[in-house]
């Protein structure tokens, strides 16, 4: 009986400690998938080298909140619009970090050499102590002429050690979807509403124009002879104006220029 | 029956131990701070509204989280309303808070937006408080009242100025062509009574 008792424990035991020793190893090989973490390390020449190195000291989380995803949703972000995210770090060594710069970029989906937009590069030059945590935050607007097209999103965020030694994180190098936005009503479409409305008002009084023409010529073929009668001659025959309401002396003055009026002189002067 | 014992207690003892070694993988609470101004325009004796935000992206609620912003010294602001250092005793997984504030600059000129620093306990076992600082808002100008008042006025006393500098040559030819119209109608006027009293 306490042989068996024994011999339970023992295997019990060593499970558990097969189990922990298992998950170790998951743990490890995730870190290696996962880590993309590169180190540059200048040269003589210009180009710097970019090197793949062992996971380092830091841990980075990437949250978008503007526009909000779900965890492990595809990202889309709006053409034209405000995207913001933010980025967490922490230090988990035991040696000061010192933040550099946090670009982002999107880049041709096929070949993520190719930059189609290239968002400004922020300035950090942050020193994060060991065991601390920061927060960046990071806003950029994708244009709208790409709107409804898939890009590859690049995100970096560039910090060095102690040592001076550089790393750049990739946070985030993936395919996003940039997506246009649909709007209720904007410039263009009122406008073309506009126009349209213009049209049909037009057609309207071209129509009514037409049909007033052809109307008039089957009915009166041509003017009837009360309306030439009535027709308005001005004031052509001064006998009909009524020159009471002019003040007399006005009417005076008007006379005496009547009489001598330029025309009438010149006439005098010649006879 | 005593070798028993001991040996379930050494077994005992082992497994706690492995199982304490992976402690540093113990779920954790993880908070992002943001840290926003949202107004486009800083002017001087005018409101500028402050906002954090706090994120939990971990596995376990975020326990007494103080939130500290020593950033607006009190000779350059004045706290019209809100708190710049607040405490929140809990802010569970994938929660996020937002908290306001609303300062008045008190002078004009370059004002560099720091970092807040917040403190939290990153799980209810943990003894050591955990440090993180916000994002920064960065350099922002302070615009002086007169400068934004000479943007932005609606130029009331300029307008009414106008209005005066204006009226002769408004009113002149009105009056002229008042004084005539009277004329011309008193003759009527008169007429009018000749011809009721015939």
């Amino acid at each position: 009986m306490k042989l068996k008792w024994m011999l339970l424990c023992l295997s019990l035991f060593a499970a558990v400690i097969g189990v922990v020793r298992a998950q170790d190893d998951i743990d490890v090989d995730e870190e290696m998938i996962v880590s993309e973490d590169q180190v540059m390390i200048e040269t003589d020449g210009d180009e710097p080298n970019i090197e793949e190195v062992e996971p380092t000291d830091a841990d980075t989380y990437l949250l978008f909140t503007k526009p909000v995803f779900e965890e492990k949703a595809s990202i889309e972000l709006p053409a034209g619009r405000l995207s913001e995210f933010l980025v967490g770090f922490t230090n988990k060594g035991s040696e000061d970090l010192v933040l550099e710069t946090l670009d982002a970029s999107l880049r041709y989906p096929m070949d993520f050499n190719f930059h189609i937009q290239n968002f400004s590069t922020i300035t950090i030059d942050k020193t994060i102590p060991p065991g601390s945590q920061a927060t960046l935050g990071y806003a950029f607007i994708p244009a709208d002429a790409f709107a409804g097209r898939p890009f590859g999103l690049s995100i970096n965020l560039a910090y060095r050690d102690n040592e001076g030694k550089q790393v750049i994180s990739k946070l985030y190098n993936d395919t996003v979807n940039i997506i246009e936005v649909e709007e209720g009503l904007d410039g263009e479409t009122l406008f073309l509403y506009l126009l349209m409305a213009a049209a049909c008002v037009l057609l309207l009084v071209g129509g009514q124009q037409f049909l007033y023409s052809v109307g008039k010529k089957r009915v009166g073929g041509g003017l009837p002879s009360r309306a030439r009668s009535n027709l308005e001659t001005g004031t052509k025959s001064s006998k009909q104006i009524d020159m009471d309401w002019v003040p007399k002396n006005v009417i005076n003055h008007l006379n005496k220029q009547k009489a001598q009026s330029p025309k009438q002189k010149r006439a005098k002067k010649i006879e | 029956m005593y070798s028993f014992k001991s040996i379930v207690l050494i077994a005992l003892i082992c497994t706690s131990l492995c199982i304490s070694s992976q402690s540093s993988d113990e779920p954790q609470a993880r908070l992002l701070v943001s840290k926003q101004v949202l107004n486009k325009l800083l002017v001087q004796d005018s409101d500028i509204l402050v906002k954090y935000t706090i994120y939990n992206v971990g596995s376990v609620p975020a326990i007494n989280v103080i939130l500290q912003d020593s950033g607006f010294p009190d000779e350059a602001f004045a706290t019209v309303k809100g708190n710049l250092n607040i405490q929140f005793t809990r802010i569970p997984v994938g929660a996020n808070v937002t908290h306001a504030v609303v300062i008045k600059p008190l002078t004009y000129g370059r004002f560099n937006f720091s970092a807040a620093v917040v403190q939290y306990k990153s799980s209810e076992n943990s003894v050591e408080p955990q440090l993180a600082i916000s994002s920064e808002p960065g350099e922002g100008y302070i615009i002086s009242y007169a400068e934004y008042d000479k943007k932005f006025s609606p130029h009331l006393l300029d307008w009414f100025a106008f209005a005066i500098m204006s009226l002769p040559a408004v009113v002149a030819p009105f009056v002229m062509w008042w004084i005539s119209k009277s004329k011309y109608e008193l003759i009527l006027k008169q007429k009018r009574e000749k011809v009721s009293k015939d």
